[in-house]
């Protein structure tokens, strides 16, 4: 396996390019959540996309774009190791005295993490979280993922896209929600989405009730290929 | 090559035993903007400072400063490596800038460009491929946007060696190219 413990992954050959679209479940909720006249705070943990800026403008959100996976890729391993993952991270992703974040879009970063990497980056980001913050994850549900996070676009309310090399190349650590629930302390799964695309949409809120998700459904998304 | 026909036109009302010029040299720095109107900081030109003007500013050069155009455009060539606080009308990023970006009307960062630092701006444009790390502010481009730590960090310098502010200046138009509009 090639997480961040390992080795820098080797360069391949291009891998053919896709985009999904997928109706999202958990994008709904997550929406709901967004107030124009508070202008939200946002922290997008994924690759800077154009049309998801656009998007969450329509919200006046304050957006902060950190694309954190590659952002480590870029680090020496031995930065990655437990011990100096916290320093790395103060590094990365320095939050200023008060930021607060409404909406953390996680995407699949958490797919490419280890567990110790995920509950460092969780309790890192919990002082600019309070008891209305919600993460948004995607964890697979499939036995292999692709080398690297997918982009992932937000097209409407309901409705997402992801982009990028969709060959599987590494396995899935498919994370079970009570593996998800002691990786995120303070955490706890607020809604769960399986969708029949492999994708299973998280949204995790601060403070609430441990163990029970007050939402679990099963969905099948409609698939329609994006050209 | 030149063929015989667009060299006799070429060479029609040149005196005998002129010199031809030299044939023309490829430019050492390709540039992808349409400099335009206003100034240009060319790719080979180095600035440290504060940096003001009345009209558009393309640069391909290195600057290190502030650049304050309130009323204009400011292009980042793909050459460019800017390590300054923009404030402008418009500012359009293909090169490397690391700063915060304010613009009353819009931002755009090209895929080729890659930005360290926090954009204020009523519309913000992200093409695919860029790299990009701050944040984004679309709601006000009144108040400069708020420096998350690390994001960019410009470098210290001494006291003693406190740059000038650099002000541009329109060019005065000449008296036949003003009667020409």
């Amino acid at each position: 396996m090639s997480w961040f413990s390992g080795s820098r992954p080797q360069p391949q050959a291009p891998e053919p390019k896709e985009s999904l679209k997928h109706r999202s479940l958990a994008l709904p909720q997550l929406l709901r959540g967004l107030h124009p006249e508070a202008h939200p705070s946002v922290l997008d943990l994924g690759m800077a996309v154009g049309p998801n800026l656009e998007f969450l403008s329509a919200y006046s959100c304050r957006v902060r774009i950190v694309d954190l996976y590659r952002s480590l890729l870029a680090e020496p391993t031995e930065s990655r190791e437990p011990g100096a993952f916290p320093a790395l991270l103060a590094r990365l992703l320095p939050l200023e005295a008060g930021e607060h974040f409404d909406i953390i879009l996680a995407w699949d970063l958490l797919n490419y993490l280890r567990a110790d990497q995920t509950t460092a980056l969780m309790t890192w980001l919990t002082p600019a979280c309070s008891a209305r913050t919600i993460v948004f994850a995607l964890i697979s549900t499939q036995r292999q993922i692709p080398n690297a996070p997918l982009r992932y676009r937000i097209l409407d309310e309901q409705h997402m896209a992801w982009e990028g090399a969709a060959v599987a190349t590494r396995p899935s650590p498919r994370f079970t929600q009570l593996q998800m629930q002691r990786m995120t302390p303070g955490f706890s799964v607020k809604s769960s989405y399986i969708l029949r695309n492999g994708i299973q949409e998280c949204l995790l809120q601060m403070g609430q009730q441990r163990g029970v998700a007050k939402a679990v459904a099963v969905a099948s998304p409609r698939r329609v290929v994006v050209r | 090559m030149w063929n015989k026909r667009e060299e006799e036109q070429l060479n029609a009302g040149r005196p005998a035993g002129a010199v031809q010029p030299p044939p023309s040299v490829e430019p050492r720095h390709e540039v992808s903007v349409n400099p335009g109107p206003g100034a240009a900081i060319g790719p080979s030109i180095s600035i440290v400072g504060e940096l003001t003007g009345e009209e558009d500013l393309t640069i391909h050069g290195k600057v290190e400063g502030t650049i304050q155009v309130p009323k204009h455009t400011v292009t980042i060539g793909r050459t460019a490596k800017v390590t300054a606080d923009i404030r402008a009308k418009a500012v359009s990023v293909e090169g490397e800038v690391r700063g915060n970006l304010q613009a009353a009307e819009q931002i755009l960062i090209r895929k080729t460009a890659t930005m360290l630092g926090n954009l204020a701006a009523p519309r913000v444009g992200l093409e695919d491929g860029c790299r990009f790390k701050g944040s984004v502010d679309m709601e006000s481009s009144s108040t400069p946007a708020p420096r998350a730590a690390g994001a960019h960090e410009t470098p210290a310098r001494p006291a003693d060696a406190a740059p000038k502010p650099v002000t541009i200046t329109p060019l005065k138009q000449e008296p036949a190219a003003a009667a020409r509009q």
